[in-house]
């Protein structure tokens, strides 16, 4: 049997990989959030962690962050006053005492600091405790309008769960990869969940609305002239987030684009076996009764 | 040219001209002045304080000292570095000249020496049953003092490199003021939370949406509140948030209502706040005080409170043949009384609910005292509307911070988006094989980047990180949108131009819609990144959507009949 035709024939055996991989996905974020008490790993703007002030003149942000050793989250930022530069503050994901220290007897080392010239302090989230929980309302109603929207569009119930189902797939998914591979989420991050939302849609319409609405040929037939243009969709993206994500130097466009460029590819699988499995099916039920 | 000869061609180049006026980029070069500091030099000499809705090019822009040219901070600073005591500079505008008088910084000491003088005492004496007055002279001898000058005050001037364009940077992106707060007395976590999302409240309801504010600790145990707000000045940030607000109005110190929870409302449009219309602005001989006002909205049970304790008051004539109570409202700030507003007679024993709030602003001249008096309301406003917070904050420290993207990110992200958009038109050539597909829809794309930059500063939206991601996702949707355009056109269907282009839309009206449906709960939940990205790709996608892509069809469609 070709591929062509498994894709063909056999797309309801098809839709176990993306519902796997959803199932999959939820296992990894109930594991993460037993593990940890949140769904996502966060980085020091969601999380906070440790400042460290260094008072010197004419030190910069970049020279600072170079010199210093650290594996995690860290940000540096330029204090001022006067037209001046009066120091550095660096920013770290860590409470850890011993990294503390560490890091403060590598800034004392390099710059010959004074006992005064530094001070360390723990430091807070950026975002309140309710901007999670305000965060999955609004993403929850988000995709309940979406799917009312697309239901107003097509008339009809199942192809407007399939959309939406695809967008939510893709971005839970997304976010279990992006803990897997060690993601410490910054508010970027959150930017870049939201923005898939936007990705994601675009191409589950257009299959939708190549289905539905033009006449001509089978069904296969409609899904490949979707595909044709859909595929096109996705590569330029993909090209265009690879490029970003090679010649950016901030390390925080990186992350946006790291984790669209795993959303693009989830949203693949989702758009060309979930909801493409899901509309040939709600079809052929149409069509036998 | 048959593409000039569109509408739809027109109607984008006629939003790209109002665009880039709205934008007006240009490359002057001095130092903004962002903030005056009371009493200082440049207060007295008559610079303003700019308005806090300021569009970034409407800044007064420094453009010499001393008739030597300031092009940048760094030149700034240089050039006031080594000013004397009493000296007067000129400061040249892109308004106007200033004379400023450098003040001295004193220091007063006591010598050895002494000196004696006399002074008048009035002394009370109760004799038989009335109070006499005595005056008496006496010769006292006390240390001298003398008053040095050992320094120069700073001239009062917050600046900042003036803008080159309209587009107003977020704090991600600009950097602005970092306070560190610290709670006169130690309280528990969950008092801070409270404490940090009272502060958030007031900055909000005070106009400041881009702040960031987070609770932090050092070694010791002892807690702070850090606070990130955008290309603030010093003193103002000072004032709004170094004060806990505790707002109460008191008859005869009996509280009558509070700030915050006794308030269900406060106005702040035209009719019913600003500079009062019967009082106005007078003028003395240091200057001009005016009179704000704006009415607020009790709740209930504080009308209730208040008509308990008028009603026990007695009526007194006041001026004008006019009837007051016989205690005025005392407006407590702080527990510093801010003004005593005489209660009107027919006022007596009733609930009411709309209460007017008034007070006062001063400055050396009367343009100077509006914006003063309603700075000063705009802050009580903020107080009134958000309560009092539940310590009170002592700023430990102002500091000027970098933004967190740094100097060389806005380059980058241009640069990396140029390649990245050359690289999509790249693909698209390939894959239709001709350039009037792609060519179109690198320019398209650009179009809509720059309409996008337009609304947001003729709205003043921040461009931040939030509104960069929604510029992403914008151009994202934007070529995808063209691919289903040029699809269509180019498909083997053989319906005519007009239909295929329906075809078309009916897809991106589709994704439209979605997104847009998606973005307003985003816009409402409130916390800054998501209302950011959700105005961001609302703007965008509706250009898009409207003129962009239209223009897009337009074209594509009108180039390739020529064939």
């Amino acid at each position: 049997m070709s591929l062509r035709t498994i894709y063909e024939e056999k797309y309801k055996q098809l839709l176990i990989i993306p519902f796997g991989l959803l199932f999959v996905a939820l296992i990894l974020l109930g594991m993460n959030y037993s593990a940890t008490g949140d769904f996502v790993n966060k980085g020091i703007s969601l999380e906070g962690g440790t400042s460290f002030s260094l008072i010197q003149e004419g030190l910069t942000a970049d020279e600072v962050e170079s010199v210093l050793l650290y594996d995690g989250d860290m940000q540096a930022r330029t204090l001022s006053g006067a037209g001046k530069t009066i120091g550095v503050v660096i920013e770290i994901d860590s409470v850890d005492s011993e990294i503390i220290s560490a890091i403060e007897a590598q800034l004392r080392a390099a710059y010959n600091l004074g006992p005064n010239d530094i001070t360390v302090e723990t430091i807070g989230s950026s975002l309140g405790e309710s901007f999670f929980q305000e965060t999955m309302k609004a993403m929850l109603i988000a995709f309940a309008f979406m799917g009312i929207v697309v239901f107003l569009y097509f008339r009809t119930i199942v192809p407007s769960i399939a959309v939406i189902l695809a967008a939510v797939s893709d971005i839970i998914i997304t976010i279990a990869i992006s803990n897997l591979i060690g993601i410490k989420l910054s508010t970027a991050g959150i930017a870049a969940f939201l923005m898939l939302i936007g990705y994601s849609v675009d191409s589950d319409i257009l299959l939708t609305t190549k289905v539905l609405k033009t006449k001509v040929g089978t069904v296969n037939e409609k899904v490949y002239r979707a595909m044709k243009t859909g595929l096109m969709m996705s590569i330029t993206t993909i090209v265009a987030v690879s490029i970003a994500l090679i010649f950016t130097q901030s390390p925080i466009i990186k992350q946006i684009m790291l984790i669209l460029l795993i959303g693009l590819g989830v949203d693949l699988i989702m758009t060309w076996l979930q909801n493409v499995g899901l509309l040939k099916w709600h079809l052929s039920r149409r069509k036998d009764a | 040219m048959k593409i000039l000869k569109n509408f739809r061609v027109w109607l984008l180049i006629i939003f790209l001209f109002f665009a880039f006026i709205s934008i007006s980029p240009n490359g002057q070069e001095g130092v903004a002045i962002r903030g005056i500091t009371p009493d200082s030099s440049a207060d007295d000499a008559g610079i303003f304080s700019p308005s806090k809705n300021s569009r970034p090019l409407d800044y007064e822009v420094i453009l010499s000292v001393n008739s030597v040219r300031v092009k940048n901070v760094n030149e700034y600073y240089a050039a006031v570095e080594n000013l004397a005591a009493n000296e007067t500079i000129s400061i040249r505008t892109d308004q106007t000249s200033y004379f400023l008088t450098v003040q001295p910084q004193v220091e007063i000491i006591q010598t050895n020496n002494t000196i004696t003088r006399e002074i008048e005492e009035i002394i009370q004496e109760e004799v038989n049953g009335s109070t006499i007055n005595t005056t008496i002279t006496s010769t006292i001898t006390e240390n001298e003092t003398i008053t040095n000058i050992i320094g120069i005050r700073d001239i009062g001037l917050s600046v900042s490199d003036a803008a080159t364009s309209n587009i107003r940077k977020g704090l991600d992106l600009e950097g602005g003021v970092r306070v560190l707060l610290q709670p006169e007395e130690q309280v528990d976590q969950e008092t801070m939370d409270r404490v940090k999302d009272g502060l958030e409240q007031r900055l909000n309801a005070f106009g400041l949406n881009d702040v960031v504010i987070r609770v932090s600790g050092d070694l010791s145990g002892n807690s702070f509140i850090l606070v990130e707000i955008a290309g603030m000045q010093k003193d103002e940030v000072a004032s709004i948030i170094g004060s806990q607000g505790k707002f109460e109005a008191r008859i005869n110190d009996s509280v009558v209502f509070r700030g915050g929870e006794d308030i269900t409302y406060v106005c702040r449009s035209a009719d019913c706040s600003g500079i009062d219309p019967y009082q106005g602005c007078q003028a003395y001989s240091e200057g001009t005080q005016c009179t704000f006002f704006f009415t607020i909205q009790l709740t209930p049970e504080a009308a209730q409170n208040h008509a308990d304790i008028t009603g026990k008051l007695a009526l007194v004539p006041g001026q004008g043949g006019n009837s007051y109570l016989s205690s005025p409202l005392d407006l407590f700030l702080d527990g510093q009384l801010m003004n005593s507003l005489q209660i009107g007679a027919s006022l007596r024993g009733r609930a009411e609910t709309t209460i007017q709030i008034s007070g006062a602003g001063a400055g050396i001249s009367r343009d100077a005292a509006v914006l003063n008096a309603l700075e000063e309301m705009k802050q009580l406003q903020a107080v009134l509307e958000t309560g009092s917070l539940p310590v009170k904050l002592d700023v430990v420290k102002i500091d000027s911070l970098s933004p967190v993207l740094g100097r060389e990110f806005l380059k980058n992200a241009f640069s990396t988006g140029i390649l990245a958009l050359v690289a999509v038109g790249g693909m698209i050539f390939i894959r239709y094989r001709t350039w009037k597909v792609a060519v179109p829809a690198v320019i398209a794309s650009f179009c809509e980047v720059i309409l996008l930059l337009g609304i947001a500063s003729l709205f003043g939206t921040n461009i931040d990180l939030a509104a960069i991601a929604g510029i992403i996702i914008v151009v994202g949707t934007s070529v995808d949108h063209q691919i289903v355009i040029a699809d269509e056109l180019l498909g083997s269907s053989q319906k005519n131009a007009k239909l295929r282009i329906k075809d078309a839309f009916f897809i991106i009206m589709a994704a439209f819609f979605t997104t847009l449906v998606a973005m307003v709960p985003l816009w409402f939940a409130g916390a800054g990144i998501l209302k950011g990205f959700a105005l961001t790709t609302i703007y965008g996608v509706s250009i898009g959507v409207f003129i962009t892509r239209p223009a897009y069809a337009a074209v594509v469609e009108i180039l390739l009949r020529k064939e």
